[in-house]
């Protein structure tokens, strides 16, 4: 990177650089929980982009005042409200989504990504570059989750943007027979291993490090 | 000591900012859910019942009944609310009964089976063969419905499941005695029977002799087996006490109790079956 601009590069790291998924490769739980649909894995990178962000923030305000000794049950406490008002709010306006993440969503208190970017960055940088980093993390996140469960959706359903009827393209016909493997969390597992082998290939091609 | 205070004070402060804020956004959201799901089950009555003008809840064990009632007041049916443990986790769904007793209709509320094998549950073609069946039907599998071959857990939980709310239904609202079995009309022998558990079929061995129950012994189980030794062998002892099916089952394994009773019934039924069809 030519530019030395810190807040550009705390919003642009967490994408490509230190992509929480493809690169670092923390909270694997929902990433390969609850990508089998596009619309659910986007959903979950934006529930879990709204806590990041709000997270970092309280964090990054309050770090001068949390002691050392107790800071990691606070941000806990800190990341378990947001995931709570989060969780409520779906319940109330997002139900079909609500169902469809399930207990992913109460699971993003434990996600690493969130708590790992507390105690890295937020709980030592000011708020306006924490803010940034959240953004550009949760992106990151989001776009890992949304690239997985495409991959996932055309093989595993052999559709784009479903599983809702109304929404759903189906890309080979009515009659195609899926591979449903893709549609289980083992298969999650594939498709996250050959995306990982892609993503490689890509990085070394454009010497990305 | 000053800094022990600092910590506590600070972990206190966090927690109650984090409830008071938790607080207030229950009290938003809250409403709003109720509503929403009344709507939706209100929906879903009227689907089945379009004539419905409203409803009372009883709750028997663990399920739920609604009553319904149209304009004038009339019992038209029954809505139940049901619980079940499929392949994997639970599987909760309504069941629409009308005024005889019949099955409307079956809805699939949540269930987390496999996808592509265990969510047949969910297809029309698997739900359209319980409609119109009612208790005095048997709704066994492989009889009067059918399991899928590869979702065999599945379909048949459902399928148990459905038959054991059609009887309590039967029993509780209609008014209909659960299968009356005349034990001292058995023929000495021993028989078998299995009926669902919380995990899987529990097969029964009864001994009969004299018109009494003599011994009780499971064949074959897969409970956990920490819970089911509170079920067995208390279980088969009582029934061997009181000679009768009517007992408390409400002990640390419930459904596992029930299956242990609804095995022994199942394999006496049997029994005198084929004594009618021998004479």
């Amino acid at each position: 990177m030519k530019t030395a601009n810190p807040y550009l590069q705390d919003l642009t790291k967490g994408i490509v650089k230190e992509n929480p998924v493809f690169v670092v490769m923390l909270g694997m739980c929902p990433v390969l929980g609850v990508t089998a649909y596009i619309v659910n894995g986007f959903g979950m990178g934006l529930a879990a982009t709204a806590v990041l962000i709000a997270s970092n923030l309280v964090v990054s305000l309050l770090r001068n005042y949390i002691p050392p000794q107790v800071r990691i049950p606070c941000f806990i406490v800190i990341i378990a409200t947001f995931v709570t008002i989060i969780e409520m709010v779906l319940k109330a306006f997002q139900p079909v989504l609500y169902e469809a993440l399930g207990v992913f969503v109460p699971l993003i208190v434990v996600n690493c990504v969130i708590l790992g970017r507390a105690e890295a960055f937020a709980s030592k940088k000011p708020v306006l570059r924490s803010l940034l980093d959240g953004v550009g993390v949760g992106i990151g996140f989001t776009l890992a989750l949304v690239i997985l469960a495409t991959v996932r959706e055309i093989i595993g359903h052999g559709t784009i943007l479903g599983p809702d009827p109304e929404s759903a393209i189906y890309l080979f016909g009515a009659n195609f027979e899926p591979m449903a493997l893709f549609a289980q969390p083992s298969g999650a597992f594939i498709a996250l291993g050959l995306l990982l082998a892609v993503v490689n290939v890509i990085f070394k091609r454009f010497n990305i490090k | 000591m000053r800094n022990v205070l600092r910590l506590s004070i600070t972990l206190t402060l966090v927690a109650i900012i984090s409830a008071s804020l938790l607080t207030y956004v229950h009290g938003v959201t809250a409403p709003i859910i109720a509503e929403r799901q009344e709507r939706e089950y209100r929906q879903a009555l009227e689907l089945f019942f379009p004539e419905f003008e409203n409803f009372e809840t009883e709750r028997l064990d663990d399920d739920y009944f609604d009553l319904i009632y149209d304009r004038s007041g009339n019992l038209i049916g029954i809505m139940g609310t049901i619980q079940q443990q499929g392949y994997d986790g639970y599987i909760t769904y309504n069941l629409a009964v009308n005024g005889n007793g019949e099955i409307l209709g079956l809805l699939i509320i949540s269930h987390s089976e496999t996808p592509g094998i265990g969510d047949v549950i969910t297809n029309d073609s698997f739900k359209k063969q319980f409609i119109g069946k009612s208790f005095a039907d048997p709704i066994a599998a492989g009889v009067d419905v059918d399991v899928i071959s590869g979702a065999t857990v599945s379909t048949s939980a459902i399928i148990n499941s459905v038959r054991r709310v059609v009887g309590v239904i039967a029993e509780n609202f209609f008014g209909q005695e659960a299968d009356v079995i005349d034990i001292t009309a058995v023929p000495d022998g021993t028989y078998q029977g299995s009926a669902p558990g919380l995990a899987g079929p529990i097969t029964v061995a009864v001994e009969v002799a004299g018109g009494m129950i003599v011994s009780i012994e499971v064949l074959e189980h897969s409970e956990t087996p920490t819970y089911f030794i509170e079920a067995y062998p208390l279980i088969p002892e009582m029934i061997i006490a009181e000679q009768h099916f009517d007992i408390d089952t409400k002990t640390g394994a419930t459904e596992s109790a029930r299956g242990i009773v609804d095995a022994v019934r199942a394999a006496l039924s049997a029994a005198l079956e084929d004594k009618g069809g021998g004479e």
